[in-house]
Order: C-alpha cells, then structure tokens, then sequence
C-alpha cells in the first residue's frame, strides 16, 4: 500500500536538531583514566524539551559539554541540524547552573552582551533589552550590578541574556540547581512561558525528577558511571502547561514512579561500583 | 559623616598636634636633646625651624624653590606611574593568554624581578643622563613589574565559566578579551596601584640622590651635606603630604572603575 511505503510517522514527525551517535568521553588523570561518558546516543527534535536525568557525578554535563562543542569526545559525534559540532555554534545556546552574569556590567548591558557580540547596533540593542527586561519583570533594575541581587535574579538575567539571542537550540545544565524550591518553580514557569512563544528544542540536565517531568516532553535516564541511555521515556502531558498543577496528575505520578523505580536501581549499581 | 568618623578623625588630629608639641617642646629641653637622640634638634630639626626653612625654600628668587621641586618629582613620578602602569597592564593581560611566551620569557622575568631594582639606578643614569627621562625610567622599572605581575595573576584566574558564557554567546577571541579578561584582570590591576603609586615616588627620589640637582631627592641628599635637619625634615613632609595626595587620587579612580563590586556600591541586602 502507497501508505506503507512513506510511512506517516516518518514524513511527519519534526526535524531531528540534535543527534549524538555513540558519544565517549575519557578524561586522563594524573595517575588513571576516568570513563566520564560511555556510550550516549539520542536525539532531540524540533520543538522538542528533553530533559537528561541521572545520578550525579554519571557525566550527564559531560555531554551537554559535548553538544555545546565546550569539550569534544573521545568517540562519537555529535550533529546539530545536520551539521557536526567541532566549536560553540551561534544558534545554540547554553544556560550554566553557576551565576555566569558579569559582574561588571549592569543589568542591561548584561543582557545585551549577545547582540553585542553579534554586531546589533546599539539603538536596536537598546529596544530589545528593554523589551526583554519587561518580560522577565525586571524593571527598576536595569542599573543594577549582579552583586546587588539575588541568585534567583541573576539566573534570570542569565536566562533572557540567552533568549535574546534567539537561540534555535537550547542546552541547560542544572540552571536551576543553586537555588531555593520556591524561586526554582517562579523560573521553571517563567521559563516555560518564554519557551512558549519560541519553541526551539531545549536539551535539560538535571538530577532532579519533578523538575524534569513536569518540565520536558521527553526524559532521558542516563546510567550510573560510565553512563549510557538507560530509558527514554515520553511525557504525554498537555501544553500549555501549570508547572504546579501538572504534578497532581495521574500521568506525571505513573512516569515519576517508573523514573524513580529505575533510578533507584542506577543509583544501586553505582553504590556497588564505588564499594569495588 | 556619622558618629564614628567623626572619632577617627578626632583621634588623627590629635594624634597631629600631639606628634607636633613633642617634637617642637620635646627639643627645646636640654636634658631630653642630649641623652635621647631622636629629640636632639641636629637630626629632627623643630617644627618651627622647619617652617622656617619651608618658606626660605619657597623663595621665587631661587634657582629652584620649593614649588619647582615639587613639580618635578611629582609629575616625573606620574609619567613613570602611567608608563609602567599601561605597560604592566598590556603585557600582563596578553602574556597571560599566551601560555608558549609566558613559558619561554618565564625564567628573565623572574630573574630580572628578583633583581633589586635600585641596583638598575646607576646604569639607567648611565644610558640617560641626570635628566627626567632617567627618573621616569627608574620609576617605569618598578611599577611595571609589580603591575604586571598582579595583572598576570588576574588573567590566570578568570572565571573558566564566564569565558564559556561569553564563547556560548557568540564571543570571538577579542571580544572576550575585552568582555571578559580585561574588566577581571583589571581588579587585580587595582590592588597594585595603590602600592605602584608609592615605588614610583621611590624610583624618581632615588634617581634624584643619585645625580643632578633637581626634586625633592636632591634637596634631601644636599641636606645631608650640608648637615641642615631642617631642609631633609621639609622634603620628607612634603613627600608624605604628596604621597597621601597621589594615593586618594588613586583610590578614587578605583573606586569608580570597580563600581560593580559590593565593597563599592555599599552593603545592599540582595532584593528578591
């Protein structure tokens, strides 16, 4: 049958942006050789949140190092819409769990660093930070220095500094890693809502499994040390989405129990490997 | 000026007029002059014969009264702050992003740091003469290097993670050392100032003992020959008043191009 032979499924599923094929990272030590990532192959596609889970210290932002083209792997490859990853490319874009404000610069100046760095001439940089600002609600700061706010505000900054920039393709490691649960939840939908109007394909590390659930359309559980991709699982909850409220459902239950059920078991395998 | 500044400064001056009322009473008994040295009026002078002096030596009528001498160190002395300070600054910030020069030039830089720097006097006196190109340089030899080193440490503990941020924002090389290395190194830059500030007043008097007839390093080495206390005591406060003077100037300029740091703005509770 004609259907059979260009399988829907194929033709319309989205564009592949991210794809990581058999990524292996060794990093030689003084006296021995540490396996920081075994075996990582997965994909993310357009429009997609995926978010990398995993016991910590199993390589996860080893790999999102990888995509970024901040490290290169031993083995393995890793092709951004097609093209391979040998440096830091200008339609990615990276959100560090540290504070990485400068703390030189003002508020404004901050976030307008990117389009500083592509050229975008001042009056123009002017008007988008200033649209920016406004969105992420952080009027009345725009002189202040990092040092004078929170750690909460200054991620935030971080967030539409990159935003700004119109990334096609979004790497977070553990942005919201340093700071308190309440703060963290006003980021996760402040997040969600400027992902909303963009939609580029967003790769997530964390450890932590709310966070990740009620986050991503898809979990990866990456595999105590040396990792690999141990599940993939796909989070079939509705969007837009109430960060809060997506916990109280069924669906968001089954999958954290199936999640914590396999984590627990890395989290075993890795405890056993420590005590060899 | 609240409370406690107004203590301190209570306490300064009279520490100031207690330091004075010795030195000028302090001397004027014979007993005290003869059996401790430090008030014998032929090493310290007295306050009243130093005022004297300073306006003896303040005469327009002279070849070189006061003013001229002070002029010429001090500004002698800036010129050797700036040049060694761009200087140290440049060379310390692209040294320390070129590991291969900084490795290869490592081993001269140590050794001519090591160096004592006032046993260069004499040899930048033989290549430039007695003038002001010969200070300058004496002034140049020691800033740059407390300068650069200071810069060179700064580059080499830029945070990793913001170069990051800056190469995942789109940043060439050069605009990360301009976004990025200089602001960072810069407040290493700034600790040495303060300090650079002073080894250049050091550089220029020292160039001054050593040969011609200009400055306030003359006017205390002629002293000495001429065994008049007075005029040595005169040079010295004036010194001290120009370093104080140089050192606020300093202090200020740091403190406005270091205006993001929390020790600057003040001590703002982080907001929400």
């Amino acid at each position: 049958m004609h259907a059979q032979a260009f399988p829907a499924a194929v033709t319309h599923a989205p564009a592949v942006r991210v794809r990581c094929e058999g990524l292996h990272k060794r990093f030689a030590l003084k006296d021995r050789e540490v396996i920081a990532v075994g075996d990582a192959t997965f994909e993310v596609r357009d429009r997609e949140f995926v978010s990398l889970i995993g016991p910590s210290g199993c390589g996860k932002s080893t790999v999102l190092n990888i995509v970024a083209g901040l490290l290169s792997p031993t083995r393995g490859r890793v092709l951004v819409d097609g093209e391979p990853v040998t440096a830091p490319m200008s339609k990615v874009g990276y959100i560090f769990q540290k504070d990485t404000t400068y703390p030189w610069n003002t508020v404004e100046d901050n976030i307008g660093m990117g389009l500083e760095y592509r050229g975008v001439r001042a009056p123009e940089r002017r008007a988008r930070v200033a649209d920016m600002i406004r969105m992420a609600k952080l009027e009345g700061f725009e002189k202040a220095y990092p040092g004078m706010l929170s750690g909460g505000m200054r991620q935030r900054v971080a967030l539409v500094r990159c935003f700004i920039t119109e990334p096609e393709v979004l790497l977070m490691d553990e942005p919201f890693g340093a700071l308190d649960t309440h703060t963290a939840l006003l980021l996760h939908r402040e997040l969600l809502t400027l992902w909303e109007r963009t939609r580029q394909a967003i790769l997530f590390v964390t450890h932590n499994l709310s966070e990740a659930i009620s986050l991503s359309d898809r979990v990866i559980l990456l595999g105590a040390r040396p990792c690999s991709v141990k599940m993939d699982v796909r989070v079939n909850l509705p969007r837009p989405r109430d960060v809060i409220a997506v916990r109280e459902t069924p669906e968001y239950r089954r999958i954290y129990g199936e999640l914590w059920h396999a984590l627990g078991r890395e989290f075993q395998e890795g405890m056993t490997e420590v005590a060899r | 000026m609240n409370i406690r500044r107004w203590r301190i400064l209570a306490w300064q001056t009279a520490l100031f007029i207690a330091m004075f009322v010795v030195w000028q009473w302090g001397t004027q008994v014979t007993w005290l002059a003869q059996h401790i040295k430090i008030l014998d009026p032929f090493f310290i002078s007295s306050p009243g014969r130093i005022w004297e002096r300073f306006f003896e030596l303040s005469q327009p009528d002279l070849a070189q009264p006061l003013q001229v001498r002070i002029v010429t160190t001090v500004v002698t002395a800036i010129c050797g702050f700036f040049v060694g300070v761009s200087s140290g600054f440049l060379c310390g910030l692209y040294l320390g992003r070129s590991p291969f020069l900084s490795s290869v030039l490592q081993p001269y830089i140590v050794a001519f740091n090591t160096m004592p720097r006032i046993a260069l006097v004499p040899l930048v006196t033989l290549l430039f003469g007695f003038g002001a190109v010969s200070k300058v340089v004496n002034a140049w030899l020691i800033v740059f290097f407390i300068v650069f080193f200071n810069t060179y440490e700064g580059v080499m503990n830029v945070d990793r993670d913001l170069v990051n941020a800056a190469r995942m924002l789109g940043a060439t090389p050069a605009q990360i050392m301009r976004t990025v290395y200089r602001p960072s190194a810069l407040a290493w830059t700034f600790a040495a100032l303060t300090p650079a500030i002073s080894f250049a007043l050091i550089g220029v008097v020292i160039a001054e003992f050593l040969g011609g007839d200009t400055g306030i390093g003359y006017l205390i080495i002629s002293s000495l020959a001429t065994l008049e206390a007075a005029d040595m005591m005169v040079a010295l406060l004036v010194l001290g008043v120009v370093g104080i003077g140089l050192a606020t100037l300093v202090k200020r300029v740091e403190r406005y191009l270091l205006r993001w740091q929390p020790r600057y703005y003040g001590h703002h509770d982080p907001v929400v």
